[in-house]
C-alpha cells in the first residue's frame, strides 16, 4: 500500500490482483469507519471533493475500471463481457475484505453498483445510485455521450457548465504534455467503460433490479441531459425499497454541480 | 507500375446549402434524394469502372461505406461480383480489388470469406483482396460494435477467414466474436494466394502489422498529399527497416484524386465544382467525432494526434475548402495530361509507390466529364507512369497472378490491436466431422 496524498483525507492506493492474475485493480482508499465502495463514472475516477465528505464518515474504497488505471490502459482487453465485470468487482470486494459496504455510484458507475448488488444480494448494506444509466425507453432516449463532440460535453453534462462545481472539473492542466495525456487518458476510459454499454446503454438490468432488495436511494439531478429525470419512476417501478432525491438547478453529475444537497441526501439516507 | 481505376458512388445531386444543414454519414435524410438521382448516380458509376476496365487499367477498385449519402456502396462485393462477372465475359485481363469489407464491422467474417472466394472464381483468379480495419462511425454506429473491440475483431476476423481459405478440412471456430461448429466454405479462392491489402490513414500499429504478416498497404490521401504524403510514407518505410523487409514499392498503394482536360486551364473550368462539392458535402461532411470515437485509436495514438493531428492534414477545413486550397493541398490534381503525370511520376518516384488507385470520378461530376476524365488519363496519363519501377529488382508480390504478379503467402506478425492478449483458442485446432 502507498500513500499518494498527505492533505486531509490521506488517500492510499492499494493494487488487488483478481481474475486468476489477468487483472490488477487500482483501488484508492481513504478516510475511517464503515466500508463504502464507490464506482466512478465513464470518464474514470476522480477524487473529488464528495469522496472526500464521504470519508469523514466511512473508509472509503474507489476501484478503477479496468483499462482507465494510468500506465495499464490495455487490461480492458482481458475483459470480454459484463458478466466477468461483476463477478471482477465480487472478487474485488471480497479480496478487500469489505463486510456489507455501502455501494455508491455514478453514472457508468451506478449501473455497476446496481448489477453488482442485484447479482449479489448479500454483498451491500445499502446502495446510493446517483444519476445511474442501465434501463432504457425509446421515448425517453439516454444520450450517447460517448459519440458527443468534445465541446459539447459539458453542456451534457451539466445544467450550468459555467459554474464552480463544473469549472474545477473541466479543468485542464496548463502542460501541453500532462493535458494530452490527460485527454487520451478520459478518451481511453470512455472507451473502455464503453465497451459494455455501446451501442444502447441497456443490457438487460430490468429483468435483474427486482434482486437488489436492500434500501436504495436514487439522487438525480432535474436537468439531467444524459439520462432524463423520468428514469427515476422507471428505476422506483423495478426495486423492491427505494427513495429518490431529485435536486433542481442540476445536472448529470449531483455530487459535483450540487455537492452540498447530494452530500446532505446521502448522509441522511446512511444515517 | 500498377494502376487501378478507384470510384465511390455519390449521390450526385445534393442541394447546394446541403452541408450547411446536414452530415454525409449515419444521420443524412434520405428525403434530400429523389429517385432519378439514386438510379443515375449506381448506374453511371457501375459504367464508368467498365469503362475503366475496357481501356486498360490494372484493375479496378471500390470500397465500402453504410449509411453514407457520398458513397453508397454498403457492401463492395456487390459492385465487385458485377464487374468480375462483366470483364471475364468481354475477356478484360483486370484485377477485381474491392478495398474494403471492413473486418472490424463484420459480424458474419465466414460470409466475407465467402464472398471474396465467390468473386475470385468469377473473375477467373483476379482477385485482389482489401480488408480495412473499419471507420469508426460506420462499424460503430451503422453497425454497432463497440469502438474499442473494432481492432480486436477485425484480428479475429482476419484470422478465420484466411484459414477458411486455406484450410482443407472443416475445422471449429471458438472465437471471441464468433463460433462456428463446422467452417468450410465452397468455393474456395481460384488462386492459391489471393493477395491481401490493408487501408490506413497512417497508424504505425497497422503498417508494422503490413509489413510483418506481407500484406500490401494502401494510403488513401484524402487530406491532402502535400500535407500528410511525407509524414505517412516515411513513417512506413521506416517501419519496413525496423521490420527488416526490403523497400518494395508495390507494397505501397496511393489513393489520389485526378482530374485531367486538355489543358489546365479547361481542367479548372470543368472539374474544380464537382471536386468541391465531392470534398465540402462528402469527407468534410463527416464530423471528426466520428472519425475517431473513443476507443477506436489507441491511448497512445490519441495522445499523439491531441499534440500533433498533422496526419489529417486538410480534414478540419474540407468543409469550405476551395479548389485552390485542395490543390495547393494535394487533396487533388487537376490539369493537362502533361501536368497530371509530372506531378504522380514526380510524387510516386519520391515516395517509393508502386501502386497507384486513380480516383476519377468524383462528387458531381456527370457521367460524361467522368468518362472522359478516365479515357483521357488512360490514354495521356497512364502508359506514361507504368515502366516507373521497370528497372528496379522488384516483383510486385501482391498482385493477381494472372495479370502478372507473383503473389507470395500472408506469413506470421503483429495484430492489429496494440495490447491485446494472445487466445490460445484462435490456434488451429482443426477436426474432421
Amino acid at each position: 500500500m502507498t500513500t499518494i496524498e498527505t492533505t486531509n483525507p490521506v488517500i492510499t492506493e492499494e493494487t488487488v490482483p483478481v481474475w486468476n492474475g489477468k487483472l490488477s485493480i487500482k483501488v484508492k482508499i481513504a478516510g475511517a469507519g464503515a466500508p463504502l465502495l464507490y464506482l466512478h463514472p465513464a470518464a474514470g475516477l476522480a477524487w473529488d471533493p464528495f469522496l472526500s465528505e464521504l470519508a469523514q464518515t466511512h473508509t472509503v474504497y474507489a476501484p478503477e475500471f479496468p483499462g482507465t488505471s494510468a500506465g495499464d490502459p490495455y487490461a480492458i482487453h482481458a475483459v470480454d463481457h459484463l458478466s466477468d465485470i461483476v463477478l471482477i468487482y465480487e472478487e474485488v470486494v471480497r479480496t478487500l475484505g469489505l463486510h456489507k459496504p455501502v455501494v455508491i455510484g455514478q453514472s457508468f458507475g451506478g449501473m455497476l453498483a446496481a448489477e453488482l448488488t442485484a447479482a449479489y444480494p448479500q454483498l451491500a448494506s445499502k446502495v446510493v445510485l446517483l444519476d445511474p444509466i442501465g434501463l432504457w425507453r425509446d421515448d425517453l432516449p439516454i444520450a450517447n455521450w460517448i459519440a458527443t463532440p468534445p465541446a459539447e460535453l459539458p453542456a451534457l453534462l451539466f445544467r450550468d457548465p459555467s459554474g464552480p462545481g463544473a469549472q474545477s472539473m473541466l479543468a485542464m492542466p496548463d502542460d501541453p504534455d500532462i493535458a494530452a495525456a490527460a485527454t487520451a487518458a478520459m478518451v481511453w476510459a470512455f472507451g473502455s467503460t464503453g465497451k459494455f454499454v455501446w451501442p444502447v446503454p441497456d443490457r438487460g438490468l430490468r429483468s435483474r433490479l427486482h434482486r437488489l432488495t436492500v434500501p436504495v436511494l436514487l439522487v438525480w439531478g432535474r436537468d439531467d441531459r444524459v439520462a432524463p429525470v423520468g428514469y427515476v419512476a422507471e428505476w422506483q417501478h423495478e426495486l423492491a425499497d427505494s427513495q429518490a432525491v431529485v435536486i433542481d438547478d442540476c445536472g448529470h453529475i449531483p455530487q459535483v454541480e450540487r455537492l452540498d444537497q447530494t452530500v446532505t441526501a446521502v448522509e441522511k439516507f446512511l444515517s | 507500375m500498377k494502376i487501378t481505376l478507384f470510384e465511390q458512388a455519390p449521390y450526385r445531386y445534393l442541394p447546394d446549402d446541403f452541408e450547411q444543414h446536414h452530415q454525409s454519414v449515419c444521420t443524412t435524410p434520405y428525403s434530400v434524394t429523389n429517385r432519378d438521382g439514386v438510379y443515375s448516380s449506381i448506374r453511371d458509376f457501375m459504367d464508368e469502372l467498365m469503362l475503366g476496365a475496357r481501356t486498360g487499367f490494372d484493375g479496378i477498385a471500390v470500397t465500402e461505406h453504410g449509411q453514407s449519402s457520398y458513397d453508397m456502396v454498403p457492401n463492395p462485393d456487390l459492385v465487385a461480383s458485377a464487374l468480375a462477372y462483366q470483364t471475364e465475359a468481354e475477356g478484360l485481363d483486370v484485377a477485381i480489388f474491392p478495398m474494403g469489407r471492413s473486418l472490424g464491422k463484420a459480424r458474419e467474417p465466414v460470409r466475407v470469406a465467402e464472398e471474396y472466394a465467390f468473386i475470385d472464381v468469377l473473375s477467373g483468379g483476379r482477385l485482389v483482396a482489401g480488408f480495412p480495419i473499419g471507420l469508426h462511425y460506420d462499424a460503430s454506429v451503422n453497425n454497432g460494435v463497440p469502438p474499442i473491440e473494432i481492432r480486436p475483431r477485425f484480428d479475429e476476423n482476419l484470422e478465420l477467414l484466411l484459414r477458411a481459405w486455406r484450410d482443407q478440412e472443416p475445422f471449429v471456430h471458438n472465437g471471441r466474436f464468433s463460433q462456428y461448429p463446422s467452417v468450410n466454405i465452397w468455393p474456395r479462392p481460384l488462386q492459391p494466394t489471393p493477395p491481401v491489402w490493408i487501408t490506413g490513414i497512417g497508424n504505425p500499429r497497422t503498417m508494422q502489422m503490413c509489413l510483418e504478416r506481407n500484406f500490401g498497404f494502401n494510403y488513401l490521401s484524402w487530406f491532402g498529399a502535400k500535407l500528410t504524403g511525407k509524414r505517412i510514407f516515411d513513417r512506413f518505410w521506416e517501419i519496413a527497416d525496423q521490420v527488416g523487409v526490403p523497400r518494395n514499392p508495390y507494397r505501397l498503394g496511393f489513393l489520389q484524386t485526378i482530374a485531367v482536360s486538355e489543358t489546365d486551364e479547361r481542367a479548372e473550368q470543368e472539374y474544380a465544382a464537382h471536386l468541391e462539392y465531392g470534398f465540402r458535402k462528402g469527407l468534410g461532411s463527416i464530423p471528426p467525432e466520428m472519425l475517431g470515437l473513443p476507443g477506436g485509436i489507441d491511448i497512445r495514438g490519441v495522445q499523439a494526434l491531441v499534440k500533433d493531428p498533422g496526419d489529417f492534414g486538410l480534414y478540419y477545413q474540407m468543409k469550405s475548402a476551395s479548389f485552390r486550397e485542395l490543390v495547393d493541398a494535394g487533396v487533388v490534381i487537376c490539369g493537362s495530361p502533361a501536368t497530371v503525370r509530372e506531378q504522380l511520376r514526380e510524387y510516386c518516384s519520391q515516395y517509393g509507390i508502386g501502386t497507384l488507385h486513380a480516383m476519377l470520378g468524383f462528387g458531381s461530376l456527370p457521367r460524361d466529364l467522368a468518362m472522359k476524365n478516365i479515357q483521357l488519363f488512360a490514354e495521356e496519363v497512364a502508359p506514361h507512369l507504368r515502366d516507373l519501377w521497370s528497372d528496379s529488382e522488384h516483383r510486385h508480390h501482391w498482385w493477381p497472378e494472372r495479370l502478372g504478379g507473383d503473389p507470395t503467402p500472408v506469413t506470421p506478425g503483429a495484430t492489429a490491436t496494440e495490447g491485446a492478449p494472445t487466445r490460445t483458442t484462435t490456434q488451429k485446432t482443426a477436426v474432421t466431422v
